[in-house]
């Protein structure tokens, strides 16, 4: 061949075959890149939302210097997950997250026992009897309000589950939707334990509720800046958001229902085929011990401990004087999420 | 012939060969991406572990919610068609029938190019922080109290706004093709402009109204996003609710057969333009590009009412967008307003995980996407095999289903053996160059059509074979539609989110779902900083690609190669 | 140059397309063709007659039904189109809008991966035959729809092929330049003595450069000759009236003689020098061209009738009646022949020679 014969075209051609390789190179090299992970990591869905998790796992990583890669989600979308995942687990710890979905969790099959050392120390709430999870900081609800709402209103913070039925409240209450967040499912046994669990009038109550509702948000905290910006005049959240909302300036009010409000542990799991099981095990282990739970005062992070060692921040403490915590029986719970959330789907939430 | 030559040929492969080859090949990825798991949908919602259990099935089809919320779609797709529409043919016929301004021709132009390559949810934030409780406008300006923006009217007007110009982009060329002299024509035998209009130019209009009216349709059956922050609990939609169905309920099944309900009216839409559209001559988008518009087709009133409308619609868009940017450099919307880059700073730190993720599976599917647009195209264009047009349709039918059935079944076909791509970027990959590339594909059938046959037979007859000729006579002429898929792919990459919020794991994420974590949590501003650096990146994208695209085909600009 | 033609052959040759809902369609039937080396060759007919199937047979872009493709001795039926080593000149032109019109000429050359100095070569000589050079580094949408064509010529010519074909490819140039291109196409032929077959449906066209023209009609050869051969002899109304204007007159054979026919119309008599031979009492039609037949003052001959008379500068043409048929008749010269008006009596003198007769009681001599 010629050497100075050229592929004459009057038009350049963006992919020659020489040039084929190279091409080919480039794309394969993210892939080959990426396959080579970190020595010591572990992988995490999880329940937390990001400013929570990041610090305390950050943590975690300076203290033990095992990496945690982790992805949020709502508590319904990381136990749907999970179950998807059950033939092909992605990750080795669930982090963070409402009881009710560990329970959930635990009759899908989808963790493995192990008991942390602190467990001994922890009351029969705060743990499963099978040993496949463990609390690592207990969250009660609590009644928020918007301050600037209750003064064009006259209104009182509300200090009764009969108070949100208020007219006033009409098209103003946001709260979380039962389908995608374990606060949902919190409110909705917290209602049925102080209904001493007769369904129908339990019901009865929250398609009244319904009536008053904005809207459901997917996220537990989804509706807390709302309300801290008057967006909506209540609703129904975890205190650890509801402080985090007052904490960023919003002026709002914090109340709580003389029939009594639930309280849901926060707990963490090994995954079922899990694959850095010795580093997943020191995650679980420093959550539930003091070395992580004396970290939430100091951060800000308005989780009352599950440990007994630690104490709870004082201000915490003192909003919390007085507020009738109510127990939910998380393994009744743990059995009839299902049907009590498609009641729920079905009757309240198709009701408006 | 007694001239001696070398006739070396580099690709030793005959000709029937490499042809069949690559179209085993294509046939192999349409069945493994596009047919397997619509099929592993099907089954998973058909199929219990016993056997055939079509009891939840017809129970899910009789549930009173689930037909609440195929109501509730078909009702907001059916306004959001008519309205879109609507709106589009107004800006379509202000463009191509009056005499326009620059400015408003760039304004217009400008603002209709960015619902289109907008991530989800700008339009919802929008809305909600100006017509809410507290919103700026229905608040603070008009003092209105308690105003509910949650529901059909808002989800109705934030899809409209974000799709009309889909319909706005259908018609235009549609509209200039009308021949001038059939109105005129009209025109000089007395009939007044509202008579030429009404009488001549809106009947010739019609298949084209009703093209658009089907896009619009699709566009906002498969709408997962929208209304997912602005339908609130009242009015829920198919696609919204499968996605709560599968990520709240862990209800795959459930999930599965929503879906299904979705497939029927938007597969009744699908073929009701392919029949629309059949035997019909394509004009593609590169027409005539007349500077000021020669045609005067209303005057006086309707002229200034027409104009009004267009300035004023472009006008909320700009505050819309104005509205996002400036959510993106505040600390907290709403509640305090300082200046700050915060924002931007946590999407570059913690947010760069995704954003590195979506870059690589955007630039790594983009060309993919190009390369396999341009080959299908080519194969159903011009070539003569049993089941061409079956190849049409189903290469056609990932981009004609919604985003959510496409997601889920790609979720539930692959999350085991025997191939578990969950957890990758090829499954991130796959589902956007398999629902994406359609475009490239019509664009190459479409330009394909204006290339006449007789150009690959020259070429034949001076002694090319069938690759020779496709590389350098087919490839170079069909170029515009190999960069409109590129860049379709690589916007869609960048801006989709109902089919891959399924895929995505803990080794890939991308901006978009972050997007959707941020406003689930309200944090608006790294919502809208994730947003506005979604749409910088996008602009300067298609930017290139239009660059690369006229340097390409701009004759001036080829090397000359005569004996160097 | 090469030295060796190459003959073309069709044997028995069908053209079958299918259509689902139209039934089946032959374009072209059984077609029996014999190309001669070095011969330009002009399919000639109508639109729809077939002739540019056979072209696309012969250039392998269409797979007959039936029958087979030799090129010289060789069977080329079954052979790609881009292994025939066909010059091939399109209607439209088929020019690569995105290459210059150097490019374009060099395509097969660069096909073939011919060094670049003899590409560059080739490629100039080629323009310079077709009267473009100078203009290689033009893009085709700057050039003129003659020049484009000299382009395409150019083109199928400089990869040397053994056989030139071409389909119509004056029909979308003007009248003037028409007359031009087709003469420099004959020359350059002629020079390069390459096999062509050529395909237009203008008959003076196929009559100025052709060696041989065939006409088709409805799939078939109907007759195929020199221009002259077709003229002077049609074997068909349809070739007769295709080729040049003509006559059919219709008579009656009265009598047959050794190199002599009597022929009534009405009751007058006929008579031609003739070969042919028929029946008497057949009933015959007689080919006579317009300018065969004289018109004059009204005498003892055939008596017929001005119908119309048209001025045409360089001719008259008449429109005669002669018993209860009409006859064109075309009379040059008129400043010296008479001139009839309208409605005048003339009287009609037939020719003696050179008159072909058809039916089917009729049998040709050669």
């Amino acid at each position: 061949m010629h050497a100075k014969e050229v592929e004459g075209n009057g038009v350049r051609l963006p992919l020659t075959i020489d040039r084929r390789s190279v091409v080919i190179g480039a794309v394969a090299a993210p892939f080959l890149l990426r396959g080579a992970s970190a020595a010591e990591a572990i992988r995490a869905y999880s329940i937390w939302p990001e400013n929570y998790a990041r610090p305390m796992l950050e943590a975690f990583e300076k203290a033990t210097g095992i990496h945690v890669n982790f992805v949020r989600f709502s508590s319904g979308e990381a136990l749907a997950r999970l179950i998807a995942e059950k033939g092909n687990p992605q990750v080795d710890v669930l982090f963070g997250g409402p009881v009710e979905t560990f329970t959930a969790g635990e009759d899908q099959g989808i963790f493995e026992a192990y008991t942390p050392p602190s467990a001994a120390d922890l009351p029969r709430r705060f743990k499963s009897e099978k040993g496949m999870w463990t609390a690592i900081a207990d969250d009660p609800l609590v009644f928020m309000t918007n301050t600037k709402f209750l003064e064009e209103h006259k209104l009182k913070p509300p200090a009764s589950w009969q108070d949100l039925l208020d007219p006033a409240y009409k098209g103003q209450l946001q709260m979380a939707d039962a389908r995608t967040s374990g606060t949902a499912v919190t409110r909705i046994f917290s209602i049925l334990q102080v209904n001493n669990r007769n369904e129908d009038a339990a019901f009865a109550y929250m398609k009244k509720l319904r009536q008053n509702i904005q809207v459901y948000t997917k996220s537990g905290g989804g509706g807390t800046v709302p309300v801290g910006l008057g967006q909506a005049g209540g609703g129904i959240f975890f205190i650890v958001d509801a402080l985090f909302t007052r904490q960023k300036g919003y002026d709002v009010q914090i109340s709580f229902p003389e029939e009594g409000i639930g309280s849901a542990a926060e707990c963490i799991a090994l995954v079922k085929g899990n694959k850095n099981t010795t580093e997943a095990k020191k995650l679980i282990d420093w959550a539930t011990s003091p070395d992580m739970q004396s970290q939430l005062a100091p951060a800000k992070i308005n989780f009352l401990p599950a440990h007994p060692k630690v104490a709870p921040d004082p201000t915490l403490a003192a909003i919390l004087k007085g507020a009738n915590i109510i127990e939910i029986d998380d393994k009744w719970a743990g059995e009839n999420r299902k049907r009590i959330v498609d009641r729920w789907v079905a009757e309240v939430l198709n009701a408006g | 012939m007694s001239i001696a030559f070398h006739e070396r040929r580099r690709f030793a492969l005959p000709d029937r060969v490499a042809r069949q080859g690559g179209l085993l090949l294509i046939w192999l990825l349409l069945l493994l991406f596009v047919v397997y798991p619509l099929a592993m949908l099907l089954q998973r919602a058909v199929l219990d572990d016993g056997g055939l259990s079509l009891g939840t099935l017809i129970g899910a089809l009789k549930s009173s919610s689930n037909l609440r919320a195929l109501r509730n779609s078909l009702e907001l797709a059916g306004l959001v068609g008519v309205a879109g529409t609507t709106i589009g043919f107004v800006f379509a016929f202000t463009v191509e029938r009056l005499r326009l301004g620059r400015t408003l021709r760039w304004l217009i132009d400008r603002s209709t190019f960015l619902p289109l390559i907008s991530p989800p949810f700008t339009t919802s934030i929008a809305i909600v922080f100006s017509f809410g409780p507290r919103g700026l406008i229905t608040h603070d300006l008009l003092g209105l109290q308690n105003v509910k923006v949650y529901g059909l009217a808002s989800t109705f007007a934030a899809e409209t706004l974000t799709y009309f110009p889909i319909a706005y982009l259908a018609l235009r060329p549609m509209l200039a093709s009308i021949s001038n002299s059939l109105e005129e024509a009209s025109f000089s035998l007395g009939a007044s402009r509202w008579r030429v209009f009404h009488t001549v130019t809106l009947p010739l209009a019609m298949p084209g109204l009703a093209n658009a009216f089907l896009l619009l349709f699709g566009c906002s059956l498969a709408d997962f996003a929208t209304p997912l922050i602005l339908a609130g609990s009242d009015f829920p939609v198919l696609p919204t609710e499968a996605y709560l169905q599968i990520t709240g309920m862990f209800d795959l099944r459930s999930g599965a057969i929503l879906s299904l309900l979705l497939l029927v009216p938007a597969g009744l839409v699908f073929l009701a333009q392919e029949w629309l559209v059949a035997g019909r001559s394509y004009t593609t988008v590169t027409g005539k590009a007349s500077a000021i518009s020669s045609r005067n087709s209303a005057s006086g009133i309707a002229a200034g009412c027409l104009l009004l409308f267009c300035a004023v619609t472009c006008g909320v868009i700009v505050y819309f967008y104005a509205l996002l940017f400036y959510a993106s450099i505040v600390q907290a919307f709403g509640a305090n307003h300082t200046l700050t880059l915060d924002h931007y700073r946590i999407i570059f730190s913690e947010g760069l995980p995704a954003i590195k993720d979506t870059m690589i599976i955007a630039l790594v599917g983009m060309p993919l996407g190009g390369l396999y647009g341009i080959a299908v195209g080519y194969l159903v264009g011009r070539g003569k095999f049993v089941g061409r047009k079956a190849m049409e349709l189903v290469s056609m039918l990932n981009y004609a289903l919604p985003g959510t059935i496409v997601g889920i079944a790609y979720l539930v076909a692959f999350n085991d053996k025997p191939l578990a791509l969950t957890g990758t970027a090829t499954i991130l990959i796959a589902c956007y160059v398999f629902r994406y590339s359609p475009t490239g594909i019509r664009t190459t059938i479409a330009l394909l059509q204006q290339i006449d046959r007789s150009m690959e037979e020259a070429s034949a007859s001076l002694g090319a074979g069938g690759y020779y000729t496709f590389r350098h006579v087919m490839l170079p002429l069909i170029m515009p539609a190999f960069f409109a898929g590129l860049g379709v792919v690589f916007i869609r990459s960048m801006t989709a989110i109902s089919a891959t919020i399924f895929l995505v794991s803990i080794n890939w994420t991308l901006i978009t779902v972050k997007i959707l974590e941020n406003m689930t949590e309200v944090a608006l501003g790294p919502a809208a900083a994730f947003s506005v650096f979604v749409i910088a990146v996008v602009l300067v994208v298609t930017e290139l690609l239009n660059r690369a695209l006229s340097y390409l085909t701009a004759p001036s600009l080829r090397i000359s190669r005569i004996g160097t | 140059m090469d030295a060796t033609s190459l003959g073309i052959k069709l044997d028995g040759v069908s053209a079958i397309f299918r259509h689902a809902r139209r039934g089946d369609v032959t374009a072209v039937r059984d077609l029996q063709l014999d190309i001669h080396p070095g011969e330009f060759l002009t399919l000639l007919g109508a639109s729809g007659c077939g002739k540019t199937t056979v072209l696309r047979m012969i250039g392998g872009f269409q797979k007959p039904s039936a029958g087979r493709v030799f090129f010289g001795s060789r069977d080329v039926t079954k052979q790609a189109a881009n292994r025939r080593d066909v010059g091939f000149v399109f209607q439209n032109y088929a020019l690569f809008p995105h290459l210059s019109v150097f490019e374009n000429v060099a395509y097969g050359l660069r096909v073939k991966r011919l060094p670049a100095d003899e590409i560059r070569l080739r490629v100039e000589d080629g323009l310079q035959q077709v009267g473009l050079a100078g203009l290689s580094d033009r893009m085709i949408s700057e050039l003129s729809g003659g020049q484009q064509q000299r382009v395409a010529l150019a083109r199928a010519i400089v990869i040397q092929p053994r056989v030139l074909l071409f389909d119509e490819p004056l029909s979308n140039l003007d009248a003037q330049l028409r007359v031009q291109m087709r003469s420099e196409i004959r020359r350059l032929q002629k020079e390069l003595k390459i096999t062509a077959v050529y395909v237009t449906h203008d008959q003076e066209e196929a009559m100025a450069i052709s060696d041989r023209i065939a006409i088709m009609n409805a799939g078939r050869i109907d007759q195929i000759g020199t221009a002259e051969q077709l003229y002077r002899r049609p074997v068909s109304p349809f070739v007769a009236t295709f080729l040049g204007e003509a006559n059919l007159v219709r008579c009656r054979i009265v009598d047959v003689a050794m190199d002599l026919l009597t022929l009534g119309i009405a009751d007058a008599r006929w008579s031609i020098s003739t070969h042919a031979r028929g029946l008497v009492g057949a009933e015959v039609e007689a080919v006579v061209r317009p300018e065969a037949i004289r018109l004059s003052e009204p005498q003892r001959g055939f008596p017929g009738q001005v119908v119309s008379s048209s001025y045409l500068g360089s001719k008259i043409e008449y429109l005669v009646r002669l018993g209860d048929q009409m006859l064109k008749v075309v009379q040059s010269d008129p400043t010296f022949g008479a001139r009839f008006a309208e409605g005048a009596e003339v009287e009609v003198t037939l020719p003696h020679v050179g008159v072909q007769l058809l039916g089917e009681a009729v049998h040709q001599s050669p």
